[in-house]
């Protein structure tokens, strides 16, 4: 690969006989080695670490999740249809439900990008590589395809391409997917039958339920029970309860932070903050009399663990500033909590408090910076 | 000449403000009788295609007349009671000045609150068979649903239902006005006024032998919630009448009804 | 026909469309654009109502006293809505149902006010009743656009027609939920925006 790219380089490169092909060739030849391309102006500082470094560290981090899922979708349709396949069988049906989703996703989402870069002569960016694992993980693992097809279009064209692609954009890319879904077919993204693998022709068991834990938090206002008869702590912890694909398990997203804190690609004070937020108005809903489920439980509930370890801190659509970065966690699990608590008209308020946040995060920046120069003003009139 | 001086610029204003009122009533006079009859129409419609004898459709294509003739042809009596089920007033049914109760906002206000009601009784003829027709109101996830209901001879069993309403989701909580099988759900089921609740819509799925419970809508929890607490709300305000098939109760039974209205006011007091 | 008039009538339909180029109007292009029954009847409406108060207020222009002349400009346009309100009421209840405020907050239309005070005001009667008309009907091209996408894909319709086949529901077809709200509408108006903007080069920004 090597030889035969560097044997005709005049070929692909601007100007070349081939030269409007330059972006494909760019986005294949730069994929899995680091280009020899020298700085020529400005500084001349490079790191190791590149963008698409940091895109496969974070794909790497995913891959519990997505393993763990996939077993999941399996376990769930043997717990709804009461049978048991064994460990391999329900990790085979798993996969063979979520790879068609990864597969819809990607191809999707990179003809897409190759599209625009194309178009507009730019280098294709990798920014897709996160996007469309992280699309298959929040998604019911039922929904169809051309749905699926369709909300990635929207969500990489309205998302990205036309704030200028990757690094421009200030909404997640993936939870604008996943909220084209949710407003787009709520019938398919919501209620207690989406959850659930089903085979072709099979339909779920009367008086069977295939509800999420959050989808019971209505009926907890003055006990616990209603929410601990169908699951217990555990269960949510190991994450065999149904949900979207990747965000059921506690345990496998604890192994993505650890690596996205471990290699500093993921902020660390965002999830903090996010998970302080969370507790805080959880706490403010025991305390009110509003709910009876300890505040602790809903950091392990639904999809909030995982917008906080992989969305929240994504460097593109989050706070800046480091006093943002506080600022914007706490908002984040704040606000999810209060739409879990408040609104009965959606059980999960994490996509959407993240997508607001994102909204608000430039202004953030915007108020701290401020606030730090005319601090240092003030000092500097002092002295 | 000087546009500018105050007292053209009085006479000015004055003259084009009265035109232009002049213009307003006369259009609002020459317009309202068929504004009215639009809006009972509309009302009619609901409880015909509740009764089943027309699809909502067939009425929108009927147009206004059709549909009050239809109404007048098809009515057999229609009257208010009050929260003890006595028959008020009649409501007139003639095909040139029909009278019906549709301030159900209102009404249902006074229920909650326990005030004096007037509640509406629209009984149709349907195949030599007596068919009631009652309206329900309360809130959904976003703002007012509403709707007629329509029972059989025995005031109990379901023969249709129709409901409309004001902002629900479309695709989820509008599918109480735009999807046929979820109202096709109610017929044949029957209201139980002994029980609590009287009839309800059940998430999840109605166990297949009770009889006063229908499934609720995929999804619109809160929709199907708010619908059934109108429905079971209403229902219990019918009570007195429906329970009774349609004989007012014997006046002593007024008497205690009467007494425990009492405290009741004193709590609103409260 | 010469050059100027024809100008008056053809500028507002394209080049200095109210909604794409002047970005006037998008409250109501937003709400009113489920369904083209009602898209077209709103815009009627509104072509209507700028027309007909142009052409009134054109005719008044000389005797209107300066200091309360927005006062008479609204109260003639508010004539204008109100008839148009109430005679919708008497022989199109139901559209106007669906419609609801939005007919009567045509007077809260800044194309109809806008086009008074930069055009009526200052030209004869026949060239601002055109002018009126040809606004109107700049807008109401972008809502019958915008509606049609809407209906379509929203409710599988186009004037309540059925156009996609129960056999595609059939086989899982759905209608979009997202395109019945207004934020769909916003994404629709942006990309006519961006298609024109593409064509119309002296339109892009530096």
């Amino acid at each position: 690969m090597e030889e035969n790219n560097t044997k005709q380089p005049g070929l692909f490169e601007k100007g070349g006989k081939l030269g409007w092909l330059h972006s494909t060739v760019d986005a294949f030849d730069t994929f899995l080695r680091v280009p020899g391309t020298v700085t020529k102006t400005g500084s001349h500082v490079r790191d190791s670490i590149d963008l698409k470094r940091i895109l496969i560290i974070v794909v790497i981090a995913l891959v519990p999740c997505a393993l763990f899922g996939m077993w999941n979708v399996g376990h769930e349709h043997n717990v709804v249809m009461g049978t048991d396949w064994g460990f391999w069988r329900q990790f085979g049906f798993g996969f063979l439900k979520v790879l068609p989703l990864y597969l819809v996703s990607y191809i999707v989402g990179l003809a897409i990008e190759f599209m625009f870069a194309q178009i507009c002569g730019e280098e294709v960016s990798e920014g897709y590589l996160v996007s469309g694992m992280l699309i298959p993980l929040i998604v019911p693992v039922d929904v169809p395809l051309w749905m699926l097809a369709i909300a990635v279009a929207f969500a990489v064209i309205f998302g990205k391409e036309v704030f200028g692609g990757t690094g421009m954009n200030f909404l997640n890319p993936a939870l604008l997917a996943r909220a084209f879904l949710f407003f787009s077919y709520p019938s398919k993204m919501s209620g207690s039958m989406c959850w659930i693998a089903l085979k072709h022709g099979e339909a779920l068991p009367d008086a069977v339920s295939g509800a999420t834990p959050l989808s019971f938090l209505g009926e907890c206002k003055d006990a616990v029970t209603p929410l601990t008869d169908h699951f217990s702590y555990m269960d949510m912890f190991l994450g065999t309860i149904p949900g979207s694909v990747g965000e059921t398990s506690v345990i496998a997203i604890l192994i993505g932070a650890v690596i996205l804190l471990w290699t500093g690609i993921g902020s660390w004070k965002i999830m903090l903050s996010s998970v302080i937020g969370a507790l805080f108005v959880g706490w403010l809903g025991n305390v009110s009399g509003a709910t009876a489920v300890p505040a602790w439980t809903q950091l392990i509930m639904g999809g909030f663990l995982f917008g906080t370890v992989f969305m929240a801190t994504d460097p593109v659509t989050s706070a800046q500033t480091e006093t943002g970065k506080w600022i914007f966690g706490f908002l984040v699990g704040a606000l999810c909590v209060t739409v879990r608590l408040f609104n009965p008209g959606y059980a999960e308020g994490m996509m959407l408090s993240i997508l607001l946040m994102n909204t608000f995060a430039p202004l953030i920046d915007y108020c701290v910076t401020s606030a730090a120069i005319s601090r240092r003003a003030k000092k500097a009139k002092l002295a | 000449m000087n546009t500018n001086g105050n007292a053209y610029t009085v006479i000015y204003s004055t003259i084009i403000v009265v035109l232009v009122a002049a213009i307003l009533a006369y259009a609002s006079m020459a317009l309202k009788p068929k504004q009215d009859a639009n809006a009972k129409a509309e009302t009619i419609s609901q409880m015909l295609t509740a009764a089943q004898f027309y699809s909502k459709e067939e009425c929108s294509s009927m147009g206004n007349d059709k549909v009050l003739e239809a109404y007048s042809k098809n009515i057999k009596s229609a009257f208010a009671i009050n929260a003890q089920g006595q028959k008020i007033r009649d409501l007139s049914t003639d095909v040139n000045k029909i009278e019906l109760i549709d301030n159900l906002k209102a009404q249902d206000n006074n229920i909650r609150g326990k005030k004096d009601v007037e509640l509406p009784v629209y009984i149709f003829t349907k195949d030599g068979k007596d068919v009631t027709v009652v309206p329900c109101y309360g809130a959904g996830l976003w703002g007012p649903i509403w709707g007629y209901l329509a029972f059989s001879q025995d005031d109990k069993t379901f023969v249709g239902a129709y409901f409309d309403h004001a902002s629900e989701t479309p695709g989820l909580g509008a599918k109480i006005k735009d999807d046929p099988s979820f109202r096709a759900e109610f017929v044949g089921k029957a209201a139980d006024y002994n029980a609590s609740p009287i009839f309800s819509i059940v998430k999840g799925g109605a166990p297949k032998d009770q009889q006063n419970a229908i499934d609720a809508i995929t999804g619109a929890t809160m929709t199907s919630k708010g619908l059934s607490a109108a429905i079971d709300t209403w229902l219990a305000a019918y009570k007195p009448y429906l329970s009774n098939n349609g004989s007012a109760p014997a006046m002593t039974s007024a008497q205690p009804a009467d007494t425990t209205a009492a405290p009741a006011d004193t709590a609103d007091i409260k | 026909m010469n050059a100027n008039l024809k100008e008056t009538i053809l500028n507002p339909i394209f080049k200095g469309n109210p909604i794409t180029v002047l970005v006037l109007g998008i409250c109501s292009s937003l709400a009113v654009t489920v369904e083209m029954k009602g898209a077209l009847v709103m815009a009627l409406s509104v072509t209507i109502v700028t027309g007909l108060s142009s052409f009134v207020l054109s005719l008044l222009r000389n005797t209107i006293p300066n200091r309360v002349r927005i006062i008479v400009q609204l109260v003639v346009v508010a004539l204008m809505v109100i008839l148009v309100d109430q005679v919708l009421k008497a022989y199109a209840y139901g559209i106007d149902k669906q419609l609801s405020v939005y007919i009567g907050l045509i007077i809260t239309n800044c194309i109809v006010m806008g086009r008074i005070e930069a055009f009526a005001l200052g030209n004869k009667p026949i060239p601002s009743l055109l002018d009126g008309l040809a606004n109107g009907v700049g807008y109401g091209l972008i809502l019958i656009v915008v509606s049609f996408f809407r209906e379509l894909f929203g409710s599988g319709t186009l004037f309540g027609l059925r156009i996609i086949p129960e056999s595609f529901y059939a086989a899982g077809y759905m209608n979009n939920g997202l395109v019945i709200l207004p934020p769909m509408a916003l994404i629709l108006i942006g990309c006519i925006i961006w298609i024109q903007r593409g064509i119309q080069k002296d339109l892009q920004e530096k």
